[in-house]
């Protein structure tokens, strides 16, 4: 299960890089590196579980005596949320530079904004 | 004491409440930003004080009410109090100097400062790696907006290939710190830096490589680094200087120091390799760069290397870690955020624009403390830390290491001091007036970025007292000398007679007071430096006006040479050493056309420098005040090395051939009252220390090879090649100057001798030296000022209008030439009678030719410009100024003194140097008596000489005069050339090329092969470094996947660690 | 092409670190020292059900605080990139065809509910799963749906700022309160933990993420409203 998820999650980076390194379209950019970042969260995810457990809620189901037994690694959860936001954050900043590239030039395509260079 | 969570609460805090200011309402949301800085900046101070003066100890900030590493926490010690202060300062600062910019965006923009603020702020603080990527995410964002307050419109592409380079950053940071917290069970760096190594092999190795490389990443490290560039070129100068000092140079270099406690010693050399290639590299590529920003971009990449270099030793840096580390990156946070914000005051980009800040000596003061702050030059915190570090390397046997610092730092130093060149010399670029009004203007003085650069330049003296306090040695600013000198910069508004009086009052006053400390050597020495420098002075009467920046330069020279002479330690010894080449480098920039020859001397010299740095480092082994005198027990496999390394550093100053290409042009470009300061008493400074290094550590063998034999042979070379290359020169200043290189090429072969008779007639070559070389320069400058040109061939009869300097030349030149009667001959006496005793015939062949040779230049000083024809236009020349003159007759004075009484100096030094001769005294003693000095060859009585040539002359005199008596007189008419004018009219003139036929049977000997070679390396380099620089593409996606490879480039090297 | 195959080269050298994080990955069996100490003190020390929310919120608050600031940043300089230059009046908008009966009146119907499931989930947040980030997302779900219905509405830029602003700096205030009447920054503890598992309870994370909810769904709305009005050409 685990394995599974994870082979995704690195699959699913590798194909968000080679997508981001190898287009030309800033936003073909923008998409690529948010598969990579699913990716990433799918890892993070991935790493917290613990097969036969559930979620880290105290119910019913997992009275709070038993919790350390019952449920799965609280913190990757945690962390999948701020890294989601940041990623969000992150992506809405790249279209809005992206939009205002465009307004200056045109074309979205990246090897034309290089004049500074050298 | 205020919780430190109050830094982030404010920044935080005011950012929101930034929000609910309406947007017309730009004071208050200004005075609101300025407050909330100033409230963050005095807490970080209070916390400073409470550690550094109040003896506090390192304070844990838990939140959330929990113990780490349940919960995040915050760590308050004394590096994270002075980083505090280095980021918050430089927000502070860079929104003093951006208010306009910051007006016109409104409350959003400043809103984004203070959260780029409170982000760096977050990341010193915290001790947790997930909370550290936070961090970096929101400095990341809030760069990305900062960058939009630049004025250039590239500012947008530089940011968003930036947010493309962070999100691969955040890809591996993310890995790394779920992997890591998978294998430790914690996010807290103390946490996991306790589990056990073995626990962190595998997959928490790797995991920790990807956590590290993500955050050296946002260090800009070379080649991973492009798109920083690209920032530094075009965002607003304030935030570039933020950006620089303190996200790159404090917060992203110390979550490397933080995270490497995770990772332990065994990932030191990777950072350590990664600091130092990007030192070096960035360093070489900036060589070529014209951009002022970008330049500065690149030396920024630099210095954070350097950092991570010494990051990367801390295993071995100890105690001294914080004292090194911190040198180096306050002198980088200061230095470069002011130099940011001078770029800010300037309208073109281009290096050689910034010749508008000629005018304003203020800023030139700023510019220049802030290059040598990042050179490493003395008094400020680098230089401290430098010297700590170079000692630790070579006692700690990291040669390479050491090296590679070295190189780096000459690199920088390069480009630096040739970018002070342009300020300097550079023609001011015009406004154009047809230009359209809203170009900005050439320079803008506006008083509050005034103030902000003020401000940086009155930190970086503030921090160079305090290392100076910190430091295991001396406070060199309790030095008396280098006070007297800095005096003159408060004195610059003063007229240069007050001026001048007080510098030489001064010197002659310093002779007086340490005269009792000093002992023979030191005397003949000091004498020279301090005594003679007055009477130089003397000459700089004859400018009128306040020659800014004239006095602080010279009085630094002349105060270095007084701390070098009484330096009883390597660290005093090398820190005078540099103060008289910042010195001498200033003086002789001077010159009209000096720039290129002051840059190659400041080069060579700073290069020597470092020679001799690590001479004293491997020397020391680790011993904090090393007295020179233990230089003769230093060990033996190491003491052939020092012995090297120190020599060249020395010959370096005494232009030895192969090292002397700098001399001829800054010796002949420099003003009339500077040349025969930095030829007749700087050119001694190297002598001295060749004394001492000889002195203590006598004859060494390097691989069988006897190291003062092949000085000798330098010697021997550099006394016939110089004086060849004197004999074809047309100017005469540059004449004087390849005379000098001669002239010391003696000096070094009788240093190198290693007897008594040998050191003996060295020093009466210092003496005499001094004395001939310091006329000559002088008089030949007075014609020189007066007929405004330094050709030869051009001149011509001048002893009509001239006689007084005709007479300084006449003297200086039979004193030179070591013909009797004066002291010249004295000095040749002592050395014909030194080689004689000693076994090295083929050396003293060339020696002995070089005589001759010399005298066939010195013969044209008199003959082409005071005999022959008066030139048309120099009939109503007048004689050099008086006050030129007066030091010369002083000096003809002292020569026919000097030749009378030799024995009256010399005796003393013989005394004082037998004792360390005792083995060749026995056999090659002087015997002094009276006024006869005795020798195993013969004896030298100078009053019977001077009567003996005293007839001679007055016979041949009287016989001219009676031959002549019937000549008839012939008035000067013009040549007419067959009615057609020469294609160059000096090929007319018997003069120029004097000594053709001698040009072509011995031409070959002088043709420029050792400036070819300098020409050709330099030439070299910056070819490397134009080709190389092209790497950066200026494509956010190459710089993309120049980061993927670096990644894994690294990690293929790592295994080999 | 030659880039594509060195790009393919690198990552093929990134994908064996990958293969080597996968070789060397083995589950845990047990939760580890951290993910055992929340699920052993979080009902006694903080009160909240929902073991995610006591960590996002108190323990990992400063984490949640950054969050929240990244994306105010953001939406600030979205907000200062498009509204910079030259921004065409309104009047010269492009005419949009009518959005239609049934969609008007079904997002007049729906964006009510939204508000509401929104707001009912960041008030549950340390009960249930969700929370301010959900729950915000939900809220800034209506105005996209209100966006879409009619692109040309305007929203008051002054009121989203305000809302904004104010949860921040009251969340920022709570924090410091923390500090004062409990164990330290963030500290939930400055309320009464109450009941395990009722609305009232945890201290003050119902109130730090009904904040968070709502500075969220601010933010979220002024990227889209601010990214809508760029849609003018």
């Amino acid at each position: 299960m685990v394995q599974i998820a994870m082979a995704t999650g690195f699959i699913l980076i590798l194909m968000g890089l080679y997508g981001a390194l190898t287009n030309h379209n800033i936003l073909r950019i923008i998409v690529s590196f948010s598969v990579a970042n699913t990716g990433v969260n799918i890892i993070l995810v991935a790493v917290g579980y613990m097969h036969g457990r559930t979620a880290p809620i105290l119910n019913e189901a997992v009275p709070v005596a038993e919790a350390a037994a019952r449920i799965i690694d609280p913190v990757p959860q945690a962390l999948v949320l701020t890294a989601i936001v940041i990623g969000l954050g992150i992506t809405t900043l790249m279209l809005a530079f992206a939009y205002k590239l465009y307004e200056r030039k045109g074309t979205l395509d990246i090897s034309k904004f290089s004049e500074l260079k050298w | 004491m205020v919780n430190v969570i109050f830094i982030i609460v404010i920044g935080l805090g005011a950012a929101f409440l930034l929000g609910l200011l309406r947007e017309n309402w730009r004071n208050a949301a200004y005075a609101l930003t300025i407050g909330s800085l100033v409230s963050m900046a005095w807490i970080a101070a209070r916390w400073l004080l409470f550690f550094a003066v109040e003896g506090g100890t390192t304070v844990e900030v838990f939140t959330a009410g929990t113990e780490p590493p349940f919960a995040i926490n915050l760590r308050m010690g004394i590096a994270e109090a002075v980083l505090l202060l280095v980021v918050i300062f430089s927000g502070l600062l860079s929104a003093v100097y951006m208010s306009k910019s910051l007006f016109r965006l409104g409350g959003r923009a400043m809103s984004v400062l203070l959260v780029f603020i409170m982000a760096l702020c977050g990341i010193i603080l915290t001790r947790d790696i997930f909370n550290l990527f936070v961090f970096f995410e929101l400095a990341v964002i809030a760069t990305a907006g900062l960058l939009l307050i630049s004025e250039n419109k590239q500012a947008l592409s530089a940011g968003f290939k930036y947010l493309i380079i962070s999100q691969l950053v955040s890809v591996f940071l993310l890995i790394g710190i779920i992997f890591t917290y998978h294998v430790s069970g914690s996010l807290n760096i103390d946490t996991i830096a306790g589990v056990s190594l073995d626990t962190m092999k595998g997959i928490g190795s790797l995991a920790f490589f990807f956590m590290l490389i993500a955050v050296l990443t946002e260090a800009k490290p070379f080649p991973a680094n492009g798109w920083a560039l690209d920032i530094y070129e075009s965002a607003h100068p304030a935030f570039s200087a933020m950006f620089s000092a303190a996200m790159a140079g404090s917060a992203a270099v110390y979550a490397v120091d933080k995270l490497l406690l995770i990772g332990g010693q065994q990932w030191l050399p990777v950072v350590t390799a990664i600091g130092l290639l990007s030192f070096v590299a960035a360093n070489l590529l900036a060589l070529a760069q014209t951009n002022d920003r970008r330049t500065l971009g690149y030396s920024s990449v630099g210095q954070v290397g350097l950092i991570l270099a010494v990051i990367g030793q801390r295993d071995i840096l100890g105690d001294n870690y914080l004292f090194i580390a911190g040198g180096i990156l306050l002198s980088h946070a200061v230095a470069k955020a002011g130099l940011y914000w001078i770029s800010g005051l300037i309208g073109q980009r281009n290096l050689t624009d910034w010749a508008v800040l000629r005018r304003h000596p203020m800023l030139i003061l700023s510019f220049v403390s802030f290059i040598a702050m990042l050179s490493g030059l003395p008094p400020f915190p680098s230089f401290y830390a430098k010297w700590d570090l170079v000692m630790i390397l070579a006692t700690e046997n990291r040669l390479w290491i050491l090296a590679f610092i070295l190189l780096g730092s000459l690199l920088e130093a390069s480009y630096l001091f040739r970018w002070f060149g342009y300020i300097l010399k550079r023609e001011t670029p015009r406004q154009e007036k047809n230009e359209v009004e809203n170009k900005s203007p050439l320079l803008s003085l506006v008083p509050h970025k005034l103030l902000v650069i003020f401000s940086a330049l009155a930190t970086s003296w503030g921090l160079a007292y305090l290392w100076g306090e910190l430091s295991a040695y001396d406070n060199l600013f309790y030095a008396l000398p280098l006070l007297f000198a800095l005096s003159f910069l408060l004195l610059e508004w003063v007229s240069v007679w007050i001026k001048n009086t007080l510098a030489i009052a001064g010197m002659v006053a310093y002779f007086v007071i340490s005269y009792p400390l000093y002992d023979p050597l030191q005397i003949i020495f000091a004498a020279i430096f301090l005594l003679g420098g007055a009477v130089i002075l003397l000459a700089s009467y004859h400018v009128h006006g306040r020659r800014i920046g004239f006095y602080p330069s010279a009085m630094l020279m002349f105060a270095g040479l007084a701390m070098l002479v009484v330096a009883e330690d390597s660290f005093h010894f090398f820190a005078a050493w540099e103060f008289l080449t910042i010195g001498s480098y200033f003086m002789i920039l001077r010159g009209k056309n000096s720039e290129p020859h002051a840059l190659s001397y400041i080069i060579f010299s700073l290069g020597g420098a470092f020679l001799i740095l690590t001479g004293f480092a491997l020397a020391a082994q680790g011993v904090v005040l090393f007295n020179l005198g233990s230089l003769a027990h230093v060990a033996a496999p190491i003491a052939p090395w020092v012995f090297l390394l120190l020599a060249i550093g020395f010959m370096t100053k005494t232009a030895a051939i192969g090292l002397h290409i700098w001399l001829p042009g800054a010796h002949a470009e420099a003003e009339t009252d500077v040349s025969p300061m930095v030829s007749g008493i700087l050119l001694k400074a190297g002598l001295f220390g060749l004394m001492v290094l000889l002195m203590n550590m006598g004859k060494q063998q390097l691989y069988g090879i006897e190291l003062t034999y092949v000085m000798l042979w330098i010697g021997a070379l550099t006394a016939f090649l110089g004086n060849l290359m004197a004999v074809f020169q047309e100017d005469a200043k540059r004449l004087l100057a390849y005379s000098s290189i001669g002239q010391m090429g003696y000096a070094l072969f009788g240093l190198a001798l290693m007897n008594q008779l040998g050191w003996l007639m060295a020093l009466m070559f210092v003496i005499n030296h001094y004395i001939y070389k310091s006329m000559l320069f002088l008089s030949v400058g007075g014609v020189a000022k007066r007929t405004g040109t330094r050709d030869m061939y051009k001149m011509g009869g001048l002893i009509a209008m001239m006689p007084l300097s005709f007479i300084a030349v006449l003297i200086g030149i039979i004193a030179v030439s070591g013909v009797p009667p004066l002291s010249g001959f004295g000095g040749r006496w002592i050395f014909y009678n030194a080689i004689l005793s000693s076994e090295y015939r083929l050396p003293m062949m060339l020696i002995f030719i070089s005589g001759p040779i010399a005298f066939l230049y010195l013969f044209r000083l008199i003959h082409t410009i005071f005999l022959g024809q008066l030139k048309d236009d120099h009939r109503q020349i007048k004689e050099a100024p008086f006050w030129i003159m007066l030091p010369q007759m002083i000096y003809v004075a002292a020569l026919m003194v000097f030749a009378v009484v030799p024995g009256l100096l010399l005796r003393h030094v013989d005394a004082y140097l037998s004792p360390f001769f005792a083995e060749s005294a026995a056999r090659g003693g002087l015997n002094w008596q009276g006024l006869t000095i005795t020798s195993d060859y013969g004896y030298w009585s100078p009053i019977p000489i001077m009567v003996i040539i005293a007839i001679i002359f007055a016979l041949l005199f009287a016989w001219l005069v009676f031959v002549n008596r019937k000549a008839q007189k012939v008035k000067q008419f013009n040549i007419v050339y067959s009615a057609e004018r020469p294609f160059r009219p000096e090929t007319t003139h018997f003069a120029w090329n004097f000594f053709a036929p001698y040009r072509k049977a011995m031409g070959f000997l002088i043709q420029p092969f050792v400036t070819r070679f300098w020409e050709t390396l330099t030439e070299l380099l910056h070819t490397i470094a134009d080709l190389f620089r092209r790497f950066y593409t200026g494509n956010g996606q190459t710089y993309a996947i120049q980061l993927l490879a670096f990644v894994v480039v690294v990690y293929l090297f790592r295994v080999e660690f | 092409m030659i880039k594509r195959v060195i790009v393919l080269l690198f990552l093929l050298g990134l994908g064996l670190l990958f293969i080597a994080f996968m070789q060397g990955y083995t589950p845990d069996s047990e939760l580890n020292l951290t993910g055992r100490y929340y699920a052993e003190h979080t009902a006694q020390d903080i009160g909240a059900t929902n073991i995610v929310t006591a960590i996002i919120v108190t323990y990992r608050g400063l984490d949640t605080i950054g969050e929240v600031t990244v994306l105010f940043l953001t939406a600030a300089i979205v907000g200062m990139l498009l509204s910079r230059g030259n921004r065409k009046g309104k009047s010269l908008q492009r005419e949009l065809p009518q959005s239609g009966e049934l969609l008007t009146t079904g997002s007049y119907l729906l964006v009510p509910l939204i508000l509401l499931l929104g707001a009912y989930v960041f008030i549950n947040g340390h009960l249930t799963p969700g929370g301010g980030f959900q729950g915000g997302a939900i809220v800034a779900s209506a105005i996209l749906l209100m966006l879409l219905t009619d692109p040309l509405r305007h929203f008051s830029h002054q009121l989203i700022a305000i809302v904004e602003s104010i949860s921040g700096l009251l969340f920022v205030i709570i924090g410091v309160l923390g500090l004062f009447y409990a164990g330290g920054f963030l500290d939930n503890r400055i309320l009464p933990t109450g009941e395990l598992g009722s609305l009232f309870s945890a201290g003050a994370i119902p109130v730090i993420y009904s904040l968070i909810g709502l500075k969220v769904g601010a933010e979220f709305s002024s990227m889209l409203v601010n990214l809508s009005e760029t849609e003018d050409s």
